[in-house]
């Protein structure tokens, strides 16, 4: 069996991203970035009713602007369309301005319907106007026991029951959704904002029934993803069929206001929590029901969109008797999509509110709760290292017995994130030339997070050289294959991958050598004994390198304003594995997002429907409020490397208990639960019992 | 947005003439631009009023001192004597946007601005304000919206330099018809009080150009709530300006923003403080007094004690360390 070297010279320890340089000067060529010879721009017509039955669509007058080179419509004939947004058609132009021109001159005839809903809790009610014709907002929930709720509660020494909601959070990553295409005789070329390669140009190829060799998908560098961006996406279709059309490559990158309607959100969650112990503080029932909308996907057929609305409960705690119901409610707005540790988040919140709440009603400490009922060894030892750190015994005090106006409040919880060892079929090459230059290709894409650099530190590693004598090339699907970067595992696919190519370079290399021992200094001399071709080696992924299960707990400290509800947070600590680090610095930048990204989802971020037109009201960064600078505290991470275990993912866990933590240490300073997120001045003073009621005109 | 000219006037005469036509004044652009590529507004002129030689001083005499319009709010930020003269004015600026939009952004811009009502700015949602059938925000989603208003709409005024210059008495000089027009903040605000299509009262053409404001307040502060730390809407914003002579408050004002479609001011309350030493009590009744006639509605009543709240701490910051 395989195994990372025991006293590693760059695994474990700190280089800077290796694209740092071309980041920081511009040089970087982001897929929002690209200009081939002749672009044109495109652009999407989207839905402005929340309901309709679209008859018709002409396009004359559309294609008769001037620079208009290209008009398509997104379906053909009759269609319904279900929320404000929804494609109906695309153009491409030489300019933005003829583009949006364009837009402004197709006509769209529709049936409008008046009847739709975009609040899940009205979508609920029985009078509700359905979604989808044939099929209720709510499926029937789901429900799974274990034991028995009903016998095991009466004997509990302390019951909570609280209602603990989150809002429906949309992705936004700093580069919005989108691509150039250029369609030729030769097949498709995509330049694209993704985080898979692999599954954008299978989804291209069939959408337009193209072979898959006939399309080329390349993602030199994106600007995140965050889960929403996997495959080509109705805009990357568009795209290819405005470029067949005008006979020029189009660039159709969404505008900001596109992004908040149709290109994915993490559902909403409304968490129905009873929960009971003995005197001793041990989990005895769980007893939960939960709804939430992943917009019109919750209600279809099929299941349809980005799935279900469904959580983890009672997430990371093990309770003998629980009852679990939960159900998606469709609602006319664009479907969820993965979102950083899919149902995590609010898993994390809804479970560990409802802890610190149980810990109250026993007074109990809530970390002391906790260490009774965590069943990871893993988070028990990160909460006894975070509690050191953090000072948790100095600082804990009772809920609500901070004094003065301005009151400080500690909280923890914490994080599970299963991910996987790493896709199998991850393979790439390394070319190493007579010069002693090494490339290595892999299939795989840099979301932004360190995939490149990972690449290096490890090739650095294997061969004894340094990270920078390693050029590293993702990004496109004429490499070898590689996976999508999702649910945590593009570092355990990859890793292990450069791991075999390396071992298998070095062996190749003695052998044509000659030399016992290539790497390191001996390196050169071997490389120069190549003669005049270069040695092209091809590994894949190997078991035995990486694993699958990350930990991670957070701790907050906030002070909250009771006359203006304003909560700032003074200091998040993170303690987070991931088995084997492999490159420390580019790790902790992982975990900084992630904590910041929590901290939206916690105080921030909402997207708003209005009830009356349906419409997004909040689809910009005016009124979608995400943390800046100046909201983000002092956040200190603490690493547990774990070499032992081998490499596992860190994108997702480091995101997962940021909120829940932060809603408890709202919770400890201000002795009352605001039990919805994101925790706004408004909600504080309302659960403070500080807002008169509305005065009706 | 749709086409339009571009023209730049070098005297205020020849601006006039300019946007007689459909044209509209461009100084900062913050605004406009985001008005124009939403088709809110449109215009066949823009015209560049940057160039209009006298707007761009801040100049200070014995009983009053004169901003020009086309001051930027970074100016006024960075006017070491401003802050020490009018810190409350120091400070709104400072709270305003970003630095990068500070930088740009004009006296005359910040106080010409037209609503930020998401309904008003959605493209697809044809509100009163837009010359549609009713107000969305009323029974729909009003969290940011007014406690106070003349009229259908509930959308605030946001200029926070608008509320600094109510509490300091300032003056608006406005071009209109040629003629100078002297207006206070209350006037230059009132149209939009009465008229749920209007942002303000300039008419068509209307120019400002400068902003007197007296010095005869010589203790001012401002503060405002939002939902994050910095470059966001206030949630609720309050200045207050006062002379303090033997301890005692001498014509004060105070003015709060985001919670009326004017800098929301109410006399009672000033002349209650007028002659009053500030402690604890007379800001809390100062505060009941201004707050009394709010009209909460589902999702912004919050703001109530909210604004409680920080007009009391503004008028306490007025009892400075003197």
């Amino acid at each position: 069996m395989s195994s990372w070297p025991a006293e590693p010279k760059y695994i474990s320890h700190s280089t800077a991203r290796v694209d740092a340089p071309a980041k920081l000067t511009g040089s970087a060529r982001y897929s929002s970035d690209i200009q081939e010879k002749g672009w044109l721009y495109g652009m999407i017509l989207r839905s402005k009713w929340p309901s309709a039955k679209v008859t018709a669509v002409n396009l004359d007058k559309a294609r008769a602007i001037p620079g208009i080179k290209a008009v398509v419509v997104a379906r053909e004939a009759e269609f319904n369309v279900r929320y404000y947004g929804e494609e109906i058609a695309a153009v491409a132009g030489t300019s933005k301005q003829a583009c949006l021109d364009a837009l402004r001159a197709i006509e769209v005839k529709a049936e409008v319907r008046h009847e739709f809903v975009v609040n899940e809790t009205e979508a609920l009610k029985a009078d509700s106007p359905r979604v989808w014709d044939n099929a209720p907002n709510a499926p029937t929930p789901h429900v799974h026991e274990n034991g028995n709720v009903d016998t095991a509660f009466p004997g509990c020494a302390a019951v909570i029951e609280g209602f603990y909601t989150t809002a429906v959070q949309v992705h936004n990553p700093m580069e919005t959704h989108g691509n150039t295409v250029s369609w030729t005789d030769e097949g498709v070329t995509a330049w694209a904002s993704t985080q898979g390669i692999t599954s954008v140009r299978d989804g291209l190829a069939g959408a337009l029934q193209l072979d898959h060799s006939k399309v080329r998908v390349i993602t030199d560098f994106m600007g995140g993803g965050f889960g929403a961006k996997f495959g080509p996406g109705v805009e990357g279709v568009l795209a290819a069929k405005l470029s067949k059309a005008a006979g020029a490559p189009v660039r159709l990158m969404l505008t900001r206001f596109d992004e908040a309607l149709a290109v994915g959100n993490r559902p909403s969650s409304f968490q129905k929590i009873k929960i009971g112990a003995s005197a001793d503080g041990l989990l005895q029932a769980f007893d939960a029901e939960n709804y939430g909308t992943a917009g019109i996907g919750g209600g279809a057929d099929a299941g349809g969109g980005g799935g279900g609305a469904d959580i983890p409960m009672p997430y990371i705690y093990k309770v003998p008797n629980t009852r679990v119901k939960q159900s998606a409610v469709a609602i006319n707005a664009g479907s969820a999509r993965a979102f950083r540790a899919p149902g995590h988040p609010p898993a994390s919140y809804g479970m560990e509110s409802a802890m610190d709440d149980l810990a109250a009603k026993l007074a109990m400490d809530p970390l002391e709760l906790r260490l009774k009922n965590d069943p990871s060894e893993i988070r028990q030892r990160e909460y006894k290292l975070g509690a050191e750190k953090f000072g948790w015994k100095q600082k804990y005090q009772k809920p609500g017995s901070s004094p003065g106006v301005v009151k400080t409040g500690i909280g923890c919880a914490g994080a599970a994130w299963g991910g996987s060892r790493g896709d199998r079929n991850t393979q790439g090459d390394a070319t190493i030339n007579p010069d002693g230059s090494i490339e290595f290709r892999l299939g795989v894409q840099d979301l932004g997070t360190g995939t490149k650099t990972v690449i290096a530190v490890v090739a650095a590693e294997m061969l004894g050289l340094k990270p920078e004598q390693i050029t590293v090339r993702v990004g496109d699907t004429n490499f070898p294959y590689g996976p999508g970067s999702g649910g945590s595992t593009t570092c355990p696919s990859v890793s292990p991958t450069v791991f075999d190519i390396c071992t298998k370079a070095l062996e190749q290399l003695q052998t044509q050598s000659g030399m016992a021992d290539v790497r390191g200094e001996n390196w050169f001399a071997a490389c120069k004994k190549l003669g005049v071709s270069p040695l092209v080696v091809h590994g894949k992924w190997q078991p035995g390198l990486s694993t699958d299960h990350a930990c991670g707990v957070q701790f907050a400290e906030v002070e909250v304003d009771t006359e203006t509800g304003l909560v700032t947070v003074k200091k998040i600590l993170g303690v987070h594995d991931c088995g084997l680090i492999i490159n420390q610095i580019t790790l902790e930048s992982q975990i900084n997002g992630g904590i910041i990204s929590g901290m939206g989802y916690a105080l921030y971020e909402e997207r708003v429907m209005d009830d009356l037109s349906g419409v997004v009201l909040n689809p910009n960064f005016e009124t979608y409020k995400l943390p800046g600078i100046a909201d983000v505290p002092d956040i200190e991470i603490v690493l547990i490397n774990m070499p032992e275990r081998g490499v596992i993912g860190i994108g997702e866990p480091a995101t997962v208990a940021t909120a829940g933590a932060i809603a408890n240490a709202v919770f400890n300073a201000i002795g009352v639960r605001v039990s919805s997120l994101p925790i706004t001045p408004a909600k504080i003073l309302a659960a403070l019992g500080k807002v008169p009621p509305p005065v009706h005109a | 947005m749709k086409a339009f000219q571009y023209a730049t006037a070098h005297s205020t005469d020849s601006a006039r003439e300019l946007v007689a036509g459909n044209g509209l004044y461009l100084a900062g652009g913050n605004d406009l631009f985001g008005l124009l590529k939403e088709y809110l507004v449109g215009a066949d002129l823009l015209v560049n009023i940057k160039s209009l030689p006298g707007l761009n001083k801040v100049e200070h005499g014995k009983t009053f001192w004169t901003i020009g319009s086309l001051v930027t709010v970074a100016e006024i930020e960075d006017h070491a004597e401003i802050k020490k003269v009018f810190p409350g004015l120091h400070d709104a600026a400072a709270e305003i946007a970003s630095q990068q939009i500070r930088n740009v952004a004009t006296v005359g811009g910040n106080l010409a601005q037209h609503s930020r009502c998401w309904y008003f700015r959605h493209r697809d949602t044809q509100c009163l304000k837009k010359h549609g059938d009713l107000c969305y925000a009323r029974d729909g989603e009003n969290r940011y919206h007014s406690l106070f208003t003349g009229n259908s709409c509930i959308s605030p005024v946001v200029s926070s330099l608008a509320t600094t210059f109510a509490a300091l008495d300032a003056t608006a000089i406005v071009l209109r018809d040629g003629q100078e027009t002297r207006m206070s903040m209350a006037e230059l605000y009132h149209g939009a009080w009465e008229n749920p299509l209007a942002h303000n009262s300039l008419d068509k053409g209307d120019l400002i150009l400068r902003v007197e404001i007296p010095t005869t307040r010589t203790r001012s502060a401002y503060l405002q709530v939002s939902d994050k730390h910095a470059f966001d809407w206030a949630l609720v914003s309050c200045a207050a300006a006062a002379a303090v002579v033997d301890g005692k408050l001498k014509s004060p004002r105070v003015a709060l923003g985001s919670i009326s479609p004017v800098p929301h001011q109410v006399e009672a309350a000033n002349s209650f403080l007028d002659g009053k030493v500030l402690d604890d009590a007379t800001a809390t009744q100062a505060a009941d007094l201004i707050l009394k006639d709010a009209k909460p509605l589902e999702h912004n009543a919050y703001k109530v004690p909210m604004a409680h709240a920080i007009i009391r701490r503004t008028l306490l910051k007025l009892k400075g360390d003197a």
